[in-house]
């Protein structure tokens, strides 16, 4: 028996590692798991997480089909924050759906 | 005013007049429990694993990463398969190892909702649930490891962790110098709950 | 477009943390595992919990994290038809009665 993983496949993918990518700076009403200060941010894709039922939809008893591909993303701190009072090197890393994301 | 408590082996006591969310959160059990949907005895054990079980696991698994670097490449390349191999169902926990280095320090929050991996670590602490820590640490993480008495030197990059979708972290510290030959159950007693979040080191 | 809402926090200005964990107390050990066991079994989904929190608005900041989680959980049982209003305020009144007369 196989143990369980934390990712998918995700074999239709718009983007792979190293991709640079941009956060969609849209504000739509309702459940989303894109937080505003990523909004309108450029990073680079750092990882494939697979894909799963769309949050968005699965928060109001939708089925959240079809899944969406989820990728994590890493943003440099002093692209985000002004003024950023940390090393050069400080990034954070999040986990952006695919279609919060656009070619940078 | 007195309370209805299953004391059992459990010494939290609750001191203070009951809140209206006490009340409620008592009063919808009973209600689901009454319509066959659930079993007190089911949100007892469950009580009991979050107090004995799942807090005990993370240093076990860290400890375990330590003492063998197969099986911490392991970790970090599929966390939640990781913890199967060693015994630990995470349930629908996808979790992602990440490694502190000498270049890299790692810290983990959600700010959108204070989601952590319960089930390898048992319940968030107060203040990883606090606003000012889920506003602050994105912001100015080197700040705020400073009030937990961490200070990372300049040349090593801070990487903050948002679980803000379907992951789940834990940080992988260095091992400390001074603990070659401790047995993993010795190194799990210094790996504490606050450094596999990463606002803490741990301390030989 | 609509604004920002009250949990989505990242990047605000922030005080000083406590850094202490002041644990749980029973009550709230209790409602986070009613929660966990409704969620794990699929019962209501951990998404719906969430909105049901994010749409609190300007109550947000008005209650703690586990009042948030508590007032969540109703709406989402009630939402799914588990109980009605009427029948959860009949049942937290009778549970107030019971506890004063212990």
């Amino acid at each position: 028996m196989s143990l369980p993983s934390a990712y998918t496949e995700a074999p239709a993918r718009r983007f792979n590692v190293g991709d640079r990518v941009a956060v969609k700076a849209a504000n739509p009403p309702g459940h989303r798991r894109t937080p505003h200060y990523i909004r309108g941010k450029r990073g680079v894709i750092e990882r494939v997480c697979g894909v799963f039922p769309n949050p968005e939809e699965l928060a109001y008893g939708f089925n959240g089909e079809p899944k969406r591909v989820l990728y994590r993303v890493r943003f440099q701190q002093r692209d985000l924050w002004a003024n950023y009072s940390g090393s050069a090197r400080d990034a954070i890393e999040l986990e952006i759906y695919e279609h919060w994301l656009e070619p940078a | 005013m007195k309370h209805h408590h299953d004391h059992s082996h459990d010494r939290s006591f609750d001191e203070g007049p009951t809140s209206e969310y006490e009340i409620m959160s008592r009063a919808m059990q009973e209600l689901l429990i009454e319509r066959g949907i659930i079993t007190a005895e089911e949100v007892r054990r469950r009580m009991e694993q979050f107090d004995a079980d799942f807090p005990y696991r993370g240093p076990r698994v860290i400890a375990h990463a330590w003492a063998d670097p197969a099986f911490k490449a392991r970790l970090l390349a599929d966390g939640k398969r990781a913890c199967a191999e060693f015994g630990l169902d995470l349930e629908a926990e996808r979790l992602i190892a990440v490694e502190n280095t000498p270049d890299v320090h790692n810290v983990i929050v959600c700010t959108l909702c204070s989601c952590y991996p319960r089930a390898l670590l048992g319940m968030p602490p107060t203040w990883y649930k606090s606003e000012n820590y889920r506003r602050r640490v994105v912001r100015e993480p080197r700040a705020v490891l400073a009030e937990f008495g961490t200070i990372v030197p300049e040349h090593v990059a801070v990487r903050v962790h948002d679980s803000n979708a379907d992951m789940r972290y834990v940080v992988v510290p260095m091992r400390p110098a001074g603990t070659d030959g401790w047995s993993e159950a010795e190194l799990a007693r210094i790996i504490t709950r606050d450094s596999l979040v990463g606002v803490t080191l741990p301390k030989v | 477009m609509s604004e920002k809402q009250p949990h989505d926090m990242g990047g605000d200005p922030g005080g000083p943390i406590d850094t202490v964990d002041h644990g749980m107390k029973f009550w709230e050990k209790q409602a986070n595992a009613l929660r966990n066991t409704l969620s794990r079994r699929q019962i209501v989904r951990l998404d719906e919990l969430r909105r049901a929190a994010e749409d609190l608005g300007s109550r947000y900041y008005e209650l703690q994290y586990f009042e948030r989680t508590t007032e969540a959980l109703r709406t989402v049982l009630i939402e799914r038809g588990y109980f009605s209003e009427a029948q959860l305020r009949a049942k937290m009144a009778e549970v107030r009665r019971r506890d004063e007369s212990a």
